[in-house]
């Protein structure tokens, strides 16, 4: 024990003096994070060269920098503009973009940072320190524990759906119907393709994300001179350090919530495949749950943003787990860490922390380190960045429009992804001018190749049993855990009114 | 619950188009998996029939709506005069044509003509000097950065193979 403590202190002094690569990396992942389609993972992998050039130490920190600081980028243009950087801050502006209308865009920046930092600090702690226990959550987790999963990202649906339940849930399976176009998973027959072999791998993140948000918001942004409201206008009038102090001791005060919504982002992270999406989503629905005001959520409300904020980064830490511990990679950004690490030959398994335990341990103080960092560099930044909003539309617009479209077609370089991203920019468009949430169509395109697949392996490791999903003991523990959270809720909100209604 | 007559009647045409949208697509899916084997069904019949259920039940509750006089079937919140007032019919058109030139001239050429075309149409021609100088800015900071400085595969065209070729050769 207090070996690997003087082991986990010299790791730590070590990792801070790099704090030369550290500090450009946090703002290299900022950029890269906050733009659709340069994701992490597609930044590593252009700077590939660059990291296998590097020796093991500064190539590992510069990658693990960057991932974190490209989680917490997303968030920025999320809240902003409206426009999530990843699929895995989808969920931010939910309530970050509302704040950001009322004028109080510094403060939600000022959130988002100090939920991200000590969301991501507090699990890279918890993940050091359980981590042979987080390990095995993977092993623990077969298909129908998975779909119990999906479907409690998807029951946020409903939370969303609180204003019409019935366009909700249309456009929820839209979604749906929209994320299972593509081959089968197991004879490859396409499926709803129109003729396209582009579609033939499935509809593409990104331009959905593009379309959905970044399109169809700058064709609505135009009717208003600029995307405040008239209050908003006045707040930002005199932008003061008093509202970064204000968002800090906002999200400060709620550090149990900060506390309980990282853990379900580090708890998903660890499984493989699930991703920030999902944990954020589940976050955001889990805090709406178990709020004293639901009805709050969706309108600005600090807990809405703070809960998908601290997941997302949350989930950076878990994806590692897999990664050292049984050489699994959890994401798309992992994955190409493992392909470094393996280049300077570096083992993977419960071998790795006692033949090289300072690169093991290493990686998670890089997280720490950065996370500490980035609460020193990028909070005093909110005010500045918060600036953005009073950017008359007539040049924002066709900003967004012209480099997020090009992000659109990064990831594949296929040009049919950036017309893709204009056809979801155009569904988008109608599904907000009539009032059917964006948010829940992208939620749908993200779990229905998801859910499909773990449906199928279900099924068919049962022969086509439908009881399968209810015959493991953690499966059952979810699906009550599921029905719970979404009964719970409409009862508190009974209880609530009738409380209300009897003192009236 | 008793309808107000002095409320606004709702555009409940517009708010037909997403689950009409929806039914057709629906419809289309299953017919591209109507022979195929059930693992390529299973899912899309149980979601799709979902769906199918959900728009059955919006458009009884429209039906009920027009017939309590409580909206009409127009499309007013959708399009309206507002949309070519606003320049957001040309937007969309510009936007279209950034797609369809973006392969030929490449991403500096094309943003640019997309950026000062979209941003002129978007403030009635004004300021045109303005517009200009942001527009160039932002196509020539996008070159610098995405593909000079990240080498990042954007469509290249004319400029950008100039470009090379200068840097190139010192």
């Amino acid at each position: 024990m207090g070996e690997t403590a003087s082991l986990l202190a010299t790791v730590f002094l070590e990792t801070i003096s790099f704090w030369w690569v550290i500090i450009p990396t946090i703002f290299l992942g900022l950029i890269v994070g906050g733009i659709p389609g340069f994701s992490a993972a597609n930044t590593i992998i252009i700077l590939m060269p660059l990291t296998l050039a590097m020796d093991l130490q500064t190539g590992l920190i510069f990658m693990v920098s960057l991932y974190c600081a490209a989680r917490m980028g997303a968030g920025i243009p999320a809240i902003l503009v409206n426009i999530p950087g990843t699929a895995g801050a989808a969920a931010t502006p939910l309530d970050g973009y509302p704040m950001t209308k009322q004028g109080r865009g510094q403060q939600a920046l000022a959130i988002s940072f100090v939920a991200s930092s000590l969301g991501g600090l507090l699990t890279t702690m918890i993940a050091l320190a359980a981590m042979p226990i987080l390990a095995r959550v993977g092993f623990y987790m077969h298909s129908v524990e998975m779909i119990v999963v999906m479907l409690f990202g998807i029951s946020l649906i409903a939370s969303i759906a609180a204003q019409d339940m019935l366009k909700g849930l249309i456009a929820g399976f839209s979604g749906l119907m929209l994320g299972a176009i593509g081959t089968d998973v197991v004879y490859a027959t396409p499926r709803g393709t129109m003729g396209f072999l582009e579609l033939y791998d499935g509809v593409p993140l990104i331009p959905a994300l593009v379309g959905l948000f970044a399109v169809s918001e700058a064709f609505i942004i135009i009717e208003k001179r600029v995307i405040l409201t008239k209050q908003g206008q006045k707040a930002m009038e005199n932008p003061s350090w008093a509202a970064t102090f204000e968002g800090v001791k906002d999200a400060l005060s709620r550090w149990t919530h900060i506390g309980w919504t990282s853990v379900i982002g580090l708890v998903i992270g660890v499984i493989p495949g699930a991703g920030a999406s999902i944990a954020s989503f589940v976050a955001y629905q889990q805090s709406r749950t178990f709020s004293k005001t639901p009805e709050k959520y969706g309108t600005g409300h600090i807990e809405g943003l703070v809960a998908p904020e601290s997941a997302n980064n949350g989930v950076t830490s878990g994806t590692l787990v897999p990664l050292l511990v049984l050489g699994i990679p959890g994401g798309a950004t992992a994955a190409i860490m493992l392909v470094v690490m393996q280049y300077h030959g570096v083992s993977f398994g419960p071998s790795l922390f006692q033949q090289e335990p300072e690169v093991g341990y290493g990686m998670f103080m890089a997280m720490a380190v950065s996370y500490l960092l980035m609460i020193l560099t990028i909070i005093p930044l909110s005010r500045y960045m918060s600036r953005v909003t009073t950017v008359p539309t007539i040049y924002l617009a066709p900003m967004i429009i012209s480099f997020t479209l090009v992000g659109a077609f990064v990831p594949r370089e296929y040009m049919f992804d950036m017309y893709l991203a204009l056809a979801f920019g155009v569904i988008g468009y109608i599904a907000r001018r009539t009032g059917y949430h964006v948010a829940a169509i992208l939620i749908g395109v993200i779990l229905g190749p998801l859910l499909e697949t773990y449906f199928l392996r279900a099924l068919k490791k049962s022969e086509g049993d439908m009881m399968v999903l209810f015959s493991s003991t953690l499966g059952n523990i979810l699906w009550v855990a599921l029905v719970v959270s979404l009964v719970l809720p409409a009862v508190l909100d009974w209880r609530r009114k009738k409380r209300e209604l009897l003192s009236s | 619950m008793a309808h107000d007559p002095n409320r606004a009647p709702r555009h409940l045409g517009a708010d037909l188009v997403i689950p009409i949208l929806a039914v057709v697509f629906t419809l289309y899916f299953f017919s591209t998996i109507w022979n195929s084997p059930w693992t390529a069904q299973v899912s899309a019949f149980s979601i799709g029939g979902v769906l199918l259920f959900i728009c059955l039940l919006f458009f009884i509750k429209v039906t009920g709506q027009l017939r309590r006089g409580e909206g009409r079937l127009t499309f007013t919140s959708l399009v309206n005069f507002e949309d070519i007032r606003s320049g957001r019919v040309a937007l969309i058109g510009t936007t279209i044509g950034f797609c369809v030139l973006i392969d030929t001239l490449g991403f500096t050429l094309t943003t640019f003509l997309f950026l000062w075309l979209s941003m002129a149409i978007l403030g009635a021609f004004k300021r045109l000097g303005r517009v200009t100088i942001t527009s160039a800015i932002l196509a020539f900071g996008g070159w610098a950065v995405f593909i000079l400085a990240f080498e990042t595969r954007f469509p290249r065209g004319w400029f950008e193979q100039t470009m090379q070729t200068v840097l190139s050769n010192g």
